[in-house]
């Protein structure tokens, strides 16, 4: 387990480490000089060249590039913006903010909106699609596979703003959306957010439900559960404990890859709230030709989804004892 | 519980707005307007733009330059004002400040030696640190001002005339790169950058003086007789040596007006609660009746609009600076009473027009054919509209700028839509009945849409159009080269103070002509050049407007632009605020004399 671990972190370092580098040098494909946003709307040459030399700019790319690199592990200092300190992942060019503490700073927000929608979505999305497997055929599955397919038609930015408009303008059942600490406020952390987990997880509960239907017909007609079944056990032990358990890994796998990406940032979810998060930072990075951001933003998706495919290994090993981590 | 019709009706607004707003958010620039919506139509304005005085702005006398602000009728200080906007400051320092939305929000807290003061009688430039609007004697080669009495920081110690001193100093610093550089230019001789290198290594620069703690001299290279309008800007505003966290003061400057910084969070919010040291004896501009600003980040115009409209809660009290009514709505708040009577609009100083690059289109009968063929009201309707897109535009100066006269050389209004017939007639004196033009545009669907008509258009007057789509993120780059291969594409200014010499120098004067400078349409006319010469010398401001809309003439006789818009801004606030004021030297919502209800 220790060496798998290991070797896992090594990988995920190196993947890092190559996404870094593309996003670097992709970013320096656009023929576009973001030198020119730090210079005033009658921008001089001379002007447009120091602005160069205070960003760095007027080195070789590989160069650029390893300053960066190293200035992770170092710091840097950097005559446009001052020092950062250690781990520095540069200044953002649009807010001249550093890049790590502006992340640090919105990280948050995110997790906020991803760990609440998750525990809406699997509660929902697998105890629907579990009763619509069970009463396969009956009404109660018709009902979950109809809303499921309208759920997963619908669209964030389509539902958000008709919810606001009810529940917190018309109706003023709760305060608009917007993140205060769980640590300051958990019981103002659970109401202002709860809208976008509803609204979010209307979306993903649905492809849960239709995963968790699917994935339990296909267990229940597997031969080992025909075995328990011709064994004796009650129809609720081979749900639960045989069929339930063979639906899970593919569940984890998809839910591992879903938590990463909504780590990495709900971008529309953030767009339609106004909520600060780490979403919001990447558009804006891509919008400002934010350079620094946008490779930072880059790195935390990337972060997040080489982590939790660890953690899902890890899981698989769990759920089924047949799976050894060598 | 039942939902009115109105509601409804708004619920389907939202739903089809929510689902444009994510489509649509791309800003313009570079190549045209913002994209817009399916709103369309050039709807009538229900309230007069908010213009009137601008064109009659003058130079104010010591009397107009004390305090307190003109008042507001009704006006009661306290409160809490709440802002809320897309984006946040990106600068604050004031040498960082160019863009008009940082200098809305940094005239909260950051003050010039001049400034512009708003009443019934119209814009007047006053002092604001200084006790007037400053004294020449050698036709603006010398400037001299003196400090008023009273001044203080916001934690009391006075206000000196070294900290203005210094002030100027740190603009040469290597770090001050995005806010004006015409008075750092002005002070030295040769490149500015080379001949001073800021105040940080201990030297200092001779041509400020200060024989005593309320007295500055600066002492130009050139008589400049509009510097006082300069140094409104807020790129000229006051800091002090002893605050001054050089990179790090951009995120929380020191406060010589009346509110200071209690919090600045990124992105996110910024709080100002009022600075006990401030004397309204002293500011003539500033009524800053609320006790508290809370400003938010991160609002779409789409989001803002909605909260606007629901007019719920805290909202009531809020107001932005910037964010227009989303384009997606613009009809619906034209035709909601009660919104509307919680609306701005006005005219900014921004103006845009299609530059026709006289090195290669060097007939001057061939250009002046392209305005007459030009279809002004077609692609102001598929633009959005007069509301919020702009006013069609007829000169180079904006009726923002102090001196405007309007007047219309090629019947652009009478015939709105282009007159081929007069354009082939044009053609036809020069000797090119049909002339080959290459019109570069920004490739979005906006554009594409206006390149449709542009093309009809002159095609129906005789022209052969070649359009070039060019990357959005590329265009500056595109069409910034003099040897450029595009006959035609857009253009955008904001003259950075009211008068000629900004709103029309930096574009047509013949001599700034270089890859990437400003002069985009390479009109080099010597009778133009000695013209700007003999209007900057001018030291009068009401006879100098007369000879920059001279000026203005000269150049739309050569036909270097096709003038497209003056700029139109069209906002929002909350009904329980009062004193909210279209601010036409910065082109938004002013929140110098708001008050809560």
């Amino acid at each position: 387990m220790f060496r798998f671990i290991v070797r896992r972190l090594i990988g995920a370092a190196v993947i890092m480490l190559i996404i870094s580098a593309v996003t670097f040098f992709l970013f320096y494909a656009i023929p576009r000089d973001p030198a020119r946003a730090f210079c005033g709307k009658i921008c001089s040459p001379t002007n447009l060249e120091l602005i160069r030399h205070n960003l760095g700019m007027d080195d070789p790319l590989f160069v650029q590039y390893w300053h960066w690199l190293t200035g992770i592990f170092t710091g840097r200092d950097l005559v446009q913006f001052g020092a950062c300190a250690a781990p520095c992942l540069g200044y953002s060019f649009a807010t001249q903010e550093p890049v790590f503490a502006a992340i640090l700073d919105r990280f948050p927000v995110t997790v906020s909106v991803t760990i609440g929608a998750a525990v809406v979505i699997l509660s929902f999305g697998i105890i629907t699609g579990m009763i619509a497997a069970w009463q396969q055929g009956k009404p109660l599955d018709k009902i979950a596979s109809t809303s499921s397919v309208i759920g997963a038609s619908l669209q964030i930015y389509f539902v958000g703003p008709l919810v606001v408009f009810f529940v917190v303008d018309s109706m003023g059942l709760l305060p608009r959306p917007s993140y205060i600490p769980f640590t300051e406020n958990p019981a103002g952390w659970f109401v202002h957010l709860l809208i976008p987990w509803v609204v979010l997880s209307i979306i993903f509960t649905a492809n849960y439900t239709r995963m968790t239907r699917s994935v339990m017909v296909e267990q229940l007609a597997e031969d080992y559960v025909r075995t328990a079944r011709a064994k004796g056990m009650s129809g609720r032990t081979v749900f639960l404990r045989f069929a339930w358990r063979g639906a899970m890994i593919p569940i984890v796998t998809i839910f591992g890859v879903d938590l990463a990406t909504l780590l990495g940032g709900t971008i529309i979810t953030e767009q339609t709230f106004t909520l600060h998060g780490i979403g919001e930072l990447a558009v804006r990075a891509v919008q400002n030709t934010d350079l620094p951001m946008l490779l930072g933003v880059t790195l935390v998706g990337a972060f997040a989804i080489v982590i939790l495919n660890i953690v899902v290994d890890l899981l698989y090993a769990v759920i089924d004892p047949r799976v050894r981590l060598g | 519980m039942t939902v009115s019709r109105r509601r409804a009706t708004a619920a389907a607004a939202i739903l089809t707005a929510g689902a444009l707003a994510l489509a649509g958010c791309a800003k313009g620039g570079g190549g045209g307007p913002a994209a817009t919506g399916s709103s369309g139509g050039a709807a009538t304005p229900t309230k007069p733009l908010e213009n009137k005085a601008v064109s009659s702005i003058t130079v104010g006398t010591a009397a107009d330059s004390t305090g307190p602000a003109t008042p507001v009728p009704g006006a009661k200080p306290g409160g809490t004002v709440n802002m809320i906007d897309r984006d946040d400051f990106s600068h604050l320092d004031p040498a960082r400040v160019y863009l008009n939305y940082n200098a809305t929000a940094s005239s909260l807290f950051t003050r010039q030696l001049t400034g512009y003061r708003r009443g019934a009688d119209g814009i007047k430039l006053v002092g604001d640190l200084a006790t007037d609007t400053g004294t020449t004697t050698d036709g603006g080669k010398t400037w001299t001002f003196t400090l008023k009495d009273g001044l203080k920081w916001q934690d009391g110690t006075p206000i000196t005339s070294a900290d203005i001193k210094y002030s100027v100093e740190r603009l040469y610093a290597p770090f001050i790169t995005e806010g004006p550089t015409y008075l750092q230019q002005w002070l030295v001789k040769g490149d500015y950058r080379k001949a001073y290198e800021g105040p940080y290594n201990g030297k200092s620069l001779d041509a400020v003086e200060t024989p005593d703690d309320k007295t500055v001299v600066f002492h130009l290279q050139d008589p400049h007789p509009d510097l006082n309008f300069t140094l409104a800007m807020t790129g000229y505003g006051a800091v002090p040596k002893a605050q001054d966290t050089k990179e790090k003061y951009d995120k929380k400057p020191f406060s010589s007006g009346p509110y200071q910084i209690v919090s600045h969070v990124t992105d996110k919010s910024l709080d100002l609660e009022r600075n006990p040291n401030w004397d309204p004896k002293t500011d003539p501009i500033r009524n800053a009746y609320p006790e508290k600003w809370h400003m938010e980040f991160g609002v779409q115009a789409q989001n803002s609009t909605e909260r606007f409209l629901a007019d719920s809660g805290a909202d009531k009290t809020a107001m932005t600076f910037h964010n227009a009514v989303a384009a997606e709505r613009v009809q619906e708040v034209l035709g909601n009473a009660e919104a509307m009577k919680r609306s701005i609009q006005g005219l900014t100083p921004f103006t845009t027009f299609y530059n026709l690059n006289t090195k290669r289109l060097t007939d001057v009968k061939v250009r002046q054919a392209i305005t007459k063929a030009w279809p002004a009201k077609q692609l102001q309707l598929i633009s959005g509209g007069e509301v919020n897109t702009g006013k069609i535009a007829t000169t180079v100066m904006s009726p923002t700028v102090l001196g405007y006269e309007p007047f219309d050389l090629y019947g652009v209004l009478a015939k709105p839509n282009g007159d081929p017939e007069a354009a082939k007639a044009l053609l036809k004196e020069a000797g090119q009945p049909n002339p080959t033009v290459v019109y570069a545009y920004n490739q979005t669907p906006t554009q594409e849409k206006i390149t449709v008509a542009i093309k009809d258009a002159l095609t129906k007057a005789g022209f052969n159009v070649v359009a070039k789509p060019l990357n959005p993120a590329t265009f500056y780059d595109a069409i910034g080269p003099v040897d450029n291969k595009y006959d035609i594409y857009w253009g955008g200014w904001a003259a950075d103070w009211p008068t000629g010499s900004t709103a029309i120098q930096p574009l047509f004067d013949g001599r700034l002509i270089a890859d990437n400078a400003s002069n985009y349409s390479h009109l080099n006319v010597p009778e133009i050049n000695d013209a700007i010469d003999a209007a900057n010398k001018i030291t009068d401001a009401a006879e100098a407007g007369k000879a920059w809309a001279a000026v203005d003439k000269k150049i739309m006789e050569q036909a270097a632009i096709v003038p497209e818009y003056y700029q139109t801004y069209f906002g929002l606030y909350g009904s329980g605020l009062g004193g909210v004021e279209f601010d036409p030297i910065q082109g938004e919502q002013s929140p110098l004399n708001v008050y809560v209800k």
